[in-house]
């Protein structure tokens, strides 16, 4: 591309003329480089034999860990245990912390729209769904690497919530770290007899005005419950094809949006606006304007009920028709410059006793992605004797007729049509 | 003619002393209210002041509360979870992050700004005007446009994150500063300078012995400013800075992206506000020493 | 050429170099940060695929014209509020008296707090179970819907509050010094209070009003933390709107975002001419 050479001889008298022209070539210059497209080779990371040759790798590397910083527990849980147990294994973990994962992903695709491919500020994100998707179709993960880490051998190989992550095939791509059960949420003292079906509380939610709201799509909670509802007015999540065709979307979100449409006067402030993130609608419910809600993290009620955020008389619900399922994990972007580090810290968290201390509701409360019945006798008993939460049921009740998600093309699809159906109305 | 005094003590004299007005001092009786008037500012001054307080009161009830459930009027327990929950996040360290950030943003945009008006305000600058548009163009550059683009450009032309979020709140904060000096230098009476050449002063000793004490106020004005665009901003330094630099904004999003962190994100607000508010006292007294005025 | 005709020169090229130090980051970020931007909006810089010149992202992006108004409509109102009490605030800042000394430090204050914190806390306080409901002993079906509720009330009130502190500090630091002898010449003459008000300190103050009034509303249209926080999820303001599809999940969106930044931009860019326009023609400007 031709750029005009700002060092060419001026021939202006004076020094002030040289100003604009030097402006102009800077201009055009930032023009010309940013027209140009992104490299398209992409970047692979680097190669490893086997695990030891990670672990030398590894060796005084510091992982720069992205992770939404609202949970307090959590960030003390990386802070206070795994990131001690990284550094026994030469790594230093340090944690990012961030208001929304999407900050890390958009700095990843930042950097590579740049060509910056080896030496990315990410190097590893907690993630799942549409953004690990969104990430993969941009190429932006390294992948293939969950194989070598030693502690995936207790993880099963077949579970479809680790192998899929809504919808979207794992291929090695991301390691996972909990499991995560959608889940609703009631106030005992105030609905003394509580809805079992989905349906039922969207009926409940109609003969008590006011006192019910989901957060606005796209709120990664708000867009679960659409597709909870999506699955119940479908009548089970069996008739919802898990990939996503315009037919289907066609054929089965009518009935969901009208559903939600008639639902909406009977919605805190009658549907005219909707709490915009899953925050916002607990603290609805922690303040006593709504009676219901639902999380897709139910590992933090305890705790905030102990602190007393919530009412003590705070109860999860467990409903027949089942409810969404997910996983989350670790990505690690493929142009981050300590991937061997972050496998490290991904390997070191699959551990027993990283997940053991995970799973204490006093630390977070978060459900192991370990096949306990593949555990050795000591380890499953680890697992037996953590303390039962008096708030949320253990992960076997909660996971009872679990759906699997849709496929991640569903996510938006319905979003957007709920801005334009239901927020618009 | 003869003149008569009566006695004169030294306390009266001390008082009268202390009562004297001079030129330019604030607030002299000439111009104060009286009666009705004064009644009415009086309460005009109660609102305003109300207005400006009241956002700071649930900070302040907050950060003391341990619980506070709905619908108790004020917090059921009080102590100091808040502060635990913020330096366990890591408070301490964005809040030297955050000041050292600001300091540096403070120390390049306020000489640029000052050297800018300067020239600009003799107008001797060829395209002065567009120059003026230009130095003041930031301002209308929405903060996401350099979320959007700005970075590209920045991680393409390879500046490390933290020159590269030290060069955009520089930008950013160049209108407030060149727009503060030229304030200064539109009231500046060149002959002081001129005075000191004169008087066979060097052109450096003229700089720093005259015409730099005589604009430290502003400066100090122009750099609280520039110092306020680093202490502030949360979008810049979390996309540019790509996480090298944790400041207290970024903390303080994240607690507040959370449920039930009120008195920790209440805690390091208010710790947010502490900083500038001691340079804006110092501001206050250096402004007394300015040899423009004569109190 | 003669000396005499050099040393204007000369004296130029000193104003040049003085200059050059500003305009260098200045010219970076805003010709690079509006470059990129336009550039991504027109499609040239996709995350995936070809680059491909087109402005389909304009015409595709819905409610772009209601977010608009909406958009101008919470800067205006809230930057009117914000100029009215930042102009008294400093006349009674700059009246020196113990109530301007108060008042003072609490605008200081304001000032400091940034926008994101003064979010959190304004919806704290105005929520329908926020700490003024609760002082009230209101329940929150009675308490009006003033956080994310038809009026936009708390995000306006949000930057009427901040702004208002930011205009009081820029009209006190450029008036403090000259503005007590014009107002005790007028008193001396015998202008009463509201005449001076009228006459003396609103000129005055009026180039240093303006310029704050235009940094507070070009800032109001620009930053979307505080509408995300407090407003109501539709219509949504522009800067909402950019982010929300910046952060959206199809890679496709970028370009969308993109164009609503730049129609952003061409608001706020129209607006600053208008003010800068009316700056020039303000006397004591000059």
């Amino acid at each position: 591309m031709p750029i005009r050479n700002p060092f060419r001889p001026q021939h202006s008298t004076t020094a002030r003329r040289r100003i604009l022209p030097v402006l102009a070539t800077a201009a055009l210059t930032v023009l010309a480089l940013s027209a140009c497209s992104a490299p398209t080779t992409t970047p692979r990371g680097p190669e490893f034999f086997d695990w030891a040759d990670v672990q030398v790798a590894a060796d005084g590397q510091t992982v720069k860990l992205w992770m939404w910083g609202g949970d307090d527990q959590g960030n003390a849980y990386v802070d206070d245990v795994l990131a001690p147990a990284a550094a026994a294994q030469g790594v230093t973990l340090e944690r990012v912390p961030i208001a929304d994962t999407k900050d890390a992903l958009n700095r990843v695709f930042t950097e590579l729209q740049a060509g910056r491919n080896t030496d990315g500020a990410v190097d590893l994100v907690w993630i799942n769904g549409d953004n690990f998707r969104t990430g993969k179709q941009a190429d932006a993960w390294f992948c293939e690497w969950t194989d070598l880490l030693p502690n995936m051998t207790a993880v099963s190989a077949t579970d479809p919530l680790l192998t899929e992550d809504f919808g979207t095939p794992v291929d090695g791509c991301e390691a996972p770290w909990h499991k995560a059960q959608f889940s609703f949420v009631y106030n005992s003292a105030t609905v003394p007899d509580p809805p079992t079906t989905i349906e039922g509380i969207l009926e409940w939610a109609e003969a008590n005005p006011g006192r019910f709201t989901y957060p606005a799509a796209p709120d990664f909670t708000g867009s679960a419950f659409l597709r909870s509802v999506l699955y119940s007015e479908s009548g089970g999540y069996e008739n919802v094809p898990s990939t996503f065709s315009d037919e289907a979307f066609d054929e089965l979100s009518p009935a969901l949006f009208d559903r939600l449409d008639a639902l909406a006067p009977s919605l805190w402030r009658e549907g005219s606006t909707y709490p915009a993130t899953s925050e916002q609608l607990t603290k609805l419910f922690a303040d006593g304007e709504i009676d219901m809600m639902m999380t897709y993290g139910p590992a933090t009620l305890t705790a905030l009920v102990e602190n007393g955020t919530l009412p003590d008389t705070t109860r999860v619900l467990t409903v027949d028709d089942g409810t969404l399922g997910n996983a989350s994990f670790f990505g690690i972007p493929s142009n981050s410059g300590n991937i061997a580090g972050a496998m490290v810290v991904a390997n070191e968290a699959l551990s027993v006793e990283q997940q053991v201390a995970k799973a204490d509701p006093a630390v977070w409360g978060q459900f192991t992605v370990l096949d306990l019945d593949a555990l050795s006798a000591d380890d499953r008993a680890l697992f037996d004797a953590l303390p039962q939460s008096p708030v949320v049921p253990s992960f076997d009740i909660l996971s009872q007729n679990a759906n699997p998600e849709l496929s991640a093309e569903w996510v938006p699809a319905l979003d957007d049509a709920w801005r334009t159906r239901i927020a618009a109305r | 003619m003869t003149v008569t005094t009566t006695s004169v003590d030294l306390d009266t004299a001390r008082s009268n002393q202390q009562q004297r007005r001079m030129p330019g001092d604030h607030g002299r009786p000439l111009t104060q209210s009286r009666g009705l008037a004064r009644a009415l500012r009086i309460l005009s001054t109660a609102l305003i002041a109300l207005w400006f307080a009241l956002p700071f009161l649930p900070l302040v009830l907050w950060s003391f509360a341990d619980q506070w459930m709905h619908p108790a009027a004020f917090p059921m327990e009080t102590g100091t979870d808040g502060l635990t929950a913020a330096i366990a996040n890591g408070g301490g360290r964005a809040f030297l992050h955050s000041l050292a950030l600001s300091l540096v943003v403070a120390a390049i945009a306020t000489p640029l700004g000052a050297m800018a008006a300067r020239a600009l305000s003799r107008g001797q600058v060829r395209f002065g005007k567009a120059i003026t548009v230009l130095l003041f163009s930031p301002v209308m550059l929405p903060p996401f446009a350099a979320v959007l683009g700005l970075n590209v450009l920045l991680l393409r032309a390879w500046v490390p994150p933290v020159v590269g979020v030290v060069l955009v709140l520089v930008a950013v904060a160049i209108p407030y500063t060149t727009f503060s000096m030229r304030a200064a230098y539109a009231a500046y009476d060149d002959g002081f300078d001129e005075a000191a050449r004169t008087l066979g002063a060097s052109s450096r000793l003229t700089l720093w012995r005259i015409h730099l004490p005589l604009i430290a106020p502003a400066l100090a004005r122009s750099a609280f400013l520039a110092f306020l665009v680093g202490w502030s901003d949360y979008l810049i330094t979390l996309v540019v800075g790509g996480g090298h630099l944790v400041t207290l904004p970024l903390i303080i999003a994240s607690s507040a992206s959370g449920v039930g962190n009120e008195s920790s994100v209440a805690v390091l607000s208010l710790s947010a506000v502490i900083p500038p508010l001691i340079l804006l006292g110092l501001i206050a007294r250096s402004r007394n020493l300015d040899p423009g005025r004569q109190r | 050429m003669t000396a005499m005709l050099s040393r204007p020169r000369r004296r130029g090229v000193r104003a040049t170099l003085l200059v050059l130090p500003a305009v260098i980051p200045v010219a970076i970020v805003v010709i690079g940060g509006i470059g990129t931007t336009v550039v991504q909006s027109l499609g040239l810089m996709p995350l995936v695929g070809t680059p491909a010149l087109s402005v389909k992202t304009f015409e595709g992006t819905d409610d772009l014209l209601s977010s608009a108004l909406l958009s101008l409509g919470i800067a205006v109102v809230s930057t009117a509020i914000a100029a009215v009490v930042g102009f008294f605030t400093a006349v009674l800042i700059i009246s020196g008296n113990w109530g301007g000394r108060i008042v003072g430090a609490l605008s200081a204050a304001a000032v400091t707090v940034p926008h994101l914190v003064g979010a959190a806390s304004v919806g704290l306080l105005l929520s329908d179970s926020g700490v003024l409901a609760r002082i009230f002993g209101i329940p929150p079906e009675s308490w009006p819907a003033l956080v994310a509720g038809p009026t936009w009330f708390a995000v306006i009130a949000e930057y009427a509050w901040k702004e208002s502190a930011f205009i009081a500090l820029i009209i006190v630091g450029t008036l403090a010094t000259r503005i007590t002898s014009y107002d005790e010449t007028a008193a001396v003459l015998g202008a009463h209070r509201g005449a001076r008000l009228r006459f003396v300190v609103l000129p005055l103050a009026a180039p240093s009003l303006l310029v704050a009034s235009t940094i507070a509303f070009a800032y109001t249209l620009g930053s979307y933390e505080v509408a995300w926080l407090l407003g109501k999820t539709y219509p949504e303001p522009l800067s909402v709107m950019a982010l929300r599809l910046f952060n959206s999940a199809s890679l496709t969106a970028r370009p969308e975002a993109a164009a609503v930044a730049v129609i952003t931009l061409l608001l706020t860019a129209a607006v600053v001419v208008l003010a800068m326009l009316g700056l020039r023609r303000m006397r004591a400007w000059q």
